[in-house]
């Protein structure tokens, strides 16, 4: 931070593109009745700033009652009109911005989702998304407030020139004093906040462990481990320790900023020394009456607030801009794959691929070894392929690679001998159905989480995959069936599947997905040994017809595969059939050998 | 909420349940009470002074024009609003320093009662229940045990400014007029009836006010799903373990239709804009009009007396800037007790939560620390539900074990092998049944000593981000010696010799910089040290292993096995080979101890659990 880097785009540029994302979602609210809002705001202070003078006025020279009863109902209607009116539109401008706020956190999101898949490990542009994150995750986020700050601006100036135009009784000297002291109280409180941002790793750092702790103290994950090793007496203590810290860090902070505050107070006690002194003057010499003695004080601070509003407010968009820059820098982050503008890739119905590694090592940014090295190996159309060996080896990497997500450091993954680089990268993952490890559910009903669409749902279909998930009972005992939603976290009325069951719903959607190329990537590794033989069973099933690659680490689950690769140090160290594997005698199968030693016959004779 | 009707509570028993609220939070927190009452209080009466000082320079120029008297009050003016505004700042400051840490404070008042709590309620869903619904009563319409700390201020600004406008403006409805001609204006009927008017607009405002409050409080839960269905599509694409299946689906293209959306809850088409577009907006201008009308009422009021000769134009700058303070005040505090009765309603869910007693029975006996080690466990007819189930987790189960061995427990997953370690350990009681140390009832026990005899891994084991020492000591004072042959033995000696500062690295980057992130298999290593570290009796494994492949299991399971010497350990896993050299092994099988015996004995019973779980797993490999 200590380096002040220049911003990528500057304070009228990142304006005018929230501006302009306003004006194109639509929200042309946020601009015209932002102006009409600035209008009423100004047009009520100077009602009010008028109001008791004149009435002042008219009671002094005791003008007719009817007059005063003009004057007064005058104000009244005004003042009831204005207020009425800016408090009616006050929401719907508000709403406008919230909703370009949410055009901003769509974009972010298409782009974190979409994005090339090595991007999501890129340090770089993982901070970027999390600053980005927090310029949309609230109303006073960056994204929604910087329109707002640009109103008040707006607001302020326009009150600071119709003062200046009302306001020519004021003496210059006296203006000049009001610019003085309220610059000098901004510059002081600047200044004295700079503490608060010299230290805000500190503030942070009491956050973050406050918050951690916090979470640590109420998270029911971790209640067992605290009550069964006795951590409660010091959790609180420590809890109790760092907020005392935390008060004690910000009273620091605080303390600077009352300092200008006194320093603000006692410029104000000058001003209002001045003013006095200036108005009273006049008045004593004859020059202005009482009540425009009473409007001069009142539009001395007036003004003072017109400009301190000026300067605070330009401080805020600069401060906005800044932030809204990680926003932009992080929708336009370079993508290392080809998209839209790669070869199109219109998988065909029935047909199948070859795929094939040709010579491929990968490396991850910043290791200092390859996780694979010279590897080369051909999925034949049709064919079904089991990845095995123990955890570490680099058996996910290399699905990763054949499906797309990761390039090769050397060598090229080639689609029916072309280069999968050339093609638009999105249309080459259709070629793909899996069940990963870690899977993604989606708050929508489960019909659609098998068909991951909520338009155009062959139902017919996902009946059909669903019961050859073995799902069907399930989904029929819900109320409503096959429209339930899932995730209770979002949804009041949804339902919560088990872990099996939510299994068995991952290889319905796969199935639905009728795509020519199933990966499974050790789909099974959380369930008792009786369901995971059954899942095998389907595994079986639905790989008929397709090509597939199979990933586990028990080493004979994949016995229905054509061919295993064994997986180890870097590279495929041995491959053939589970027969011809345990036949040659190597790795795989000492590795069998260990693992199924209790299982066969008098396993339990042997010593280890 | 939905279930209109409700019984209303009486205000005085609205009331009553306010306040005992503001007692806990006051309790929990004197700090972030008192400093919003006096920041409120002082910053509402400090304006009076302001406006009669000025009311009186004003009425000095329209009067005598004494350049020393005018010389007094100016100098009096400035140097009381310097003084007033510094108090004002030092008082603010203090505010602002307890706001910082607010957050902390008031959250606390929840945590440490969860940390408190006995396990089978934090474990209950009712429980996640009321937290939800506290918390989501707060981001919704803002009523609920916090809501007491906008209330506080909010009362106190009412009560300090009606009391402050009220002196000051007493004389506007006292002060006789002098011209006769318009005497009426004195006459206390008439006085009366311009008050009945004003309170009659003040009133007013605040009941539009009202109308549309009810409105919104018809959408709390519209509010709730909407911010929850945010953070879901919203933030979808961050996560990385979605990142290939989001890619593969391309579920981006279902996050547009809920993250972009005019018409949803919060657009500017959705069902919140239209209402203040419509009937709510309508009602909010309304109000605002009828506070803008009082002010018209008030200085007709005041205009015409002094028009009239009650008091000259000194007094009319004070009544005008203190009456429409007084309005103000008035409807404040219309708006505190409409709150009370209305916040009273979303108290009881915080209540039920924080008067959750620790139900677990904690009985005194110490545990005998023996000598001969001669510990024996027993289960008799154990039986229990889950809170909120209606079926047993375990039915019926007996069976007891002596210290020193090794015993498995195995049976696929839900069979309740978990269910069974955790009553051991008091994590739940029995629902029928007990379970007995050396023949006594384990409940009759101290409850903190009899967990010090046993050392738990669970299967979803928890570390912490506070540095490797601190997790392996579990929070206790424990020598750095011990710790490091705790790692060691578990393991964990060459990692530890790579780590930048040895036993003071945190793990993880969450609570500190400078952590480093553990594999499975290291963290579990740390997990055991910590097992090894809590010297007790009976060590507990649930399948800390599952993450690694079966070798690796079998092996951390044997080199265990070595390390724990003369202490018992039980070991559960639904990997029969794990727990091979295991001297009796227990079957369950849907709650019940359906085998218990030795490998070859329930291996030659055909037809049972354990030989069906072993053929299961064995087909692979012969």
């Amino acid at each position: 931070m200590k380096a002040k880097e220049k911003p990528k785009f500057n304070t009228w540029q990142n304006s005018f593109w929230m501006l302009a994302l306003a004006w194109r979602e639509k929200e042309k609210k946020v601009i015209f009745l932002g102006i009409l809002s600035a209008i009423l705001t100004v047009s009520l202070n100077l009602t009010e700033l008028y109001v008791v003078p004149v009435i002042l006025d008219t009671v002094e020279t005791r003008a007719p009652l009817g007059r005063l009863a003009l004057i007064i109902a005058g104000f009244a209607a005004a003042l009831m009109a204005i207020r009425a009116l800016s408090t009616y539109i006050t929401p719907l401008e508000a709403y406008g911005r919230l909703t370009t706020r949410f055009a901003v956190f769509d974009a972010l999101n298409i782009k974190a989702s979409s994005t090339s898949y090595p991007n999501i490990h890129d340090d770089n542009f993982e901070k970027l998304g999390k600053k980005s994150q927090s310029t949309i995750n609230h109303d006073h986020a960056a994204a929604q407030a910087i329109l707002y700050t640009l109103r008040q601006l707006v607001t302020n100036v326009l009150g600071f020139a119709v003062y200046v135009a009302l306001m020519t009784a004021i003496h210059p000297l006296l203006l000049l004093l009001i610019f003085l002291t309220t610059g000098g109280a901004f510059l002081l409180n600047r200044k004295c906040s700079e503490y608060l941002h010299e230290h805000r790793e500190e503030d942070q750092a009491h956050n973050r462990r406050l918050w951690y702790l916090f979470q640590k103290m109420q998270d029911p994950a971790d209640a067992k481990d605290i009550r069964l090793f006795g951590l409660q007496p010091w959790m609180e203590s420590l809890y109790d320790q760092l907020l005392e810290a935390y008060y004690l860090f910000a009273g620091k902070v605080q303390m600077r900023l009352f300092l200008a505050k006194v320093g603000e107070i006692v410029l104000t006690f000058l001003r209002n020394g001045a003013a006095y002194a200036v108005l009273i003057y006049m008045v004593l010499q004859g020059r202005i009456g009482v009540p425009e003695f009473l409007l001069s004080f009142t539009a001395v601070a007036g003004f003072a607030a017109w400009i301190t509003g000026i300067l605070e407010n330009v401080s805020e968009v600069r401060r906005y801009s800044i932030e809204l820059c990680a926003v932009r820098e992080y929708l336009s982050y370079p993508e290392l794959f080809k998209f839209e503008e790669g070869a199109a890739l219109v998988p065909e119905p029935e047909r199948l691929y070859e795929l094939k590694l040709e010579n491929v090592s990968f490396r991850y940014p910043g290791a200092d070894h390859d996780v694979l090295k010279n590897v080369n190996f051909t999925l034949h159309p049709g064919e079904k392929v089991a990845v095995v060996g123990l955890n570490g080896a680099g058996k996910t990497t290399l699905v990763k690679l054949l499906c797309g997500f990761l390039d090769p450091t050397e060598g090229r993954v080639l689609l029916d001998g072309r280069d999968i680089r050339e093609y638009n990268r999105r249309d080459y993952y259709k070629l793909f159905t899996a069940v990963f490890q870690d899977f993604s559910l989606l708050a929508v009903s489960i019909a659609a989480n098998v068909a991951q669409s909520e338009e155009n749902i062959d139902m017919a279909r996902v009946r059909d995959c669903i019961d050859r998930a073995g799902l069907t009972a399930k989904i029929e005992s819900l109320p409503e069936g096959y429209d339930t939603k899932l995730l209770r976290s979002v949804h009041f009325d949804a339902v919560e599947l088990s872990g099996g069951e939510t299994q068995r719903l991952m290889l319905a959607r796969a199935l639905y997905r009728n795509a020519p190329v199933i990966v499974l990537d050790e789909p099974t590794a959380a369930l008792d040994p009786i369901a995971e033989s059954e899942m095998y069973g389907k595994y079986h099933e639905m790989t008929a017809g397709r090509s597939s690659v199979y990933i586990s680490h028990r080493l004979a689950s994949t016995r229905f595969c054509d061919r295993i690769l064994y997986i180890e140090d870097a590279g495929i160290a041995e491959e053939g059939t589970h027969e011809e594997l345990l036949a040659r005698g190597g790795r795989y199968a000492a590795l069998f050998e260990v693992q199924s030693r209790y299982y066969r016959e008098g396993g339990m004779d042997d010593e280890k | 909420m939905k279930n209109k009707d409700e019984k209303r509570i009486s205000f005085r028993e609205a009331f009553r349940l306010n306040l005992r609220m503001l007692r806990i939070l006051y309790r929990n927190s004197p700090r972030s009470i008192l400093s919003r009452v006096i920041k409120t209080g002082w910053e509402a009466l400090s304006p009076y002074i302001g406006i009669g000082l000025s009311a009186m320079i004003v009425t000095e120029l329209a009067g005598n024009r004494d350049p020393k008297r005018l010389l007094f009050l100016v100098l009096l003016t400035l140097g009381s609003a310097l003084i007033v505004s510094l108090i004002g700042a030092w008082i603010h400051k203090w505010y602002s320093t307890v706001q910082e840490v607010w957050f902390f404070d008031a959250q606390q008042l929840f945590s440490k009662k969860l940390l408190s709590m006995d396990y089978q309620d934090i474990d209950d869903t009712h429980t996640h229940d009321l937290l939800a619904k506290i918390r989501e009563s707060r981001m919704g319409n803002g009523y609920g045990a916090f809501n007491i700390y906008y209330m506080i201020p909010k009362a106190t600004t009412a009560v300090c400014t009606l009391l402050g406008g009220i002196a000051m403006t007493a004389t506007l409805f006292l002060s006789p007029v002098t011209d006769t001609r318009y005497a009426v204006l004195s006459h206390p009927l008439f006085t009366l009836g311009v008050i009945a008017l004003m309170v009659f607009i003040i009133v007013a405002g605040p009941w539009f006010t009202n109308l549309g409050q009810k409105i919104i409080a018809r959408h709390t839960q519209d509010w709730a799903h909407g911010n929850r269905m945010f953070m879901h599509f919203g933030f979808l694409g961050y996560d990385k373990k979605r990142a290939a299946d989001v890619r593969m689906f391309r579920q981006e293209r279902i996050c547009v239709k809920y993250n972009n959306n005019k018409e949803g809850f919060f657009g500017s088409k959705g069902t919140l804009a239209k209402l203040h577009a419509g009937k709510l907006g309508a009602y909010k201008a309304a109000s605002q009009a009828i506070s803008a009308l009082f002010t018209g009422v008030a200085y007709a009021y005041i205009c015409l007396k002094a028009w009239a000769g009650a008091f000259g134009i000194g007094a009319v700058t004070q009544y005008a800037a203190a009456i429409t303070r007084v309005a103000g005040g008035v409807s404040t505090l219309l708006e505190v007790i409409s709150e009370i009765r209305t916040n009273a309603a979303f108290l009881d869910v915080p209540f039920e939560f924080l008067d959750m007693p620790n139900r677990m029975y904690q009985g005194t006996i110490p545990v005998e620390k023996r000598r001969d080690n001669e510990y024996e466990i027993a289960f008799h007819n154990v039986s229990f539900k889950y809170p909120g189930s209606e079926d047993y987790a375990l039915k019926n189960v007996n069976f007891s074990f002596k210290v020193g061995k090794r015993l498995a427990v195995v049976g696929m997953n839900g069979s309740g092998k978990t269910t069974m370690i955790k009553l051991l350990c008091r994590l739940y009681d029995p629902t029928e049944g007990v379970i007995t140390l050396n023949g006594i009832d384990i409940r009759k026990y101290n409850y903190d000593e009899y967990l010090s005899v046993f050392s738990v891994v669970f299967q979803d084991f928890k570390l912490f981000d506070f540095s490797l020492g601190q997790n392996v000591a579990a929070g206790n004072t424990v020598d750095e010696a011990r710790i490091r042959d705790c790692l060691e033995k578990a393991g964990f000696g060459d990692r530890l010799s790579s780590l930048p500062n040895g036993i003071d690295t945190p793990l993880g980057h969450d609570y500190e910089d400078g952590g480093v992130e553990l594999s499975g298999g290291e963290a579990q290593k740390v997990a055991l040290a910590r097992a090894l570290c809590r010297d007790a009796h009976f060590i507990v494994l649930d399948e800390p292993t599952a993450a690694l492949d079966p070798i690796a299991e079998a092996e951390v399971y044997a080199r265990f096995d070595s390390i724990v010497g003369d202490k018992t350990a039980i070991y559960i896993s639904h990997r029969l080979s794990s727990c091979r050299f295991c001297d009796e092994i227990l079957v369950f099988d849907q709650g019940s101890v359906v085998q218990h015996g030795t490998h070859d004995d329930l291996l030659a019973a055909a037809g049972g659990k354990y030989h069906e779980l072993w053929n299961a797993q064995a087909q692979y490999y012969v």
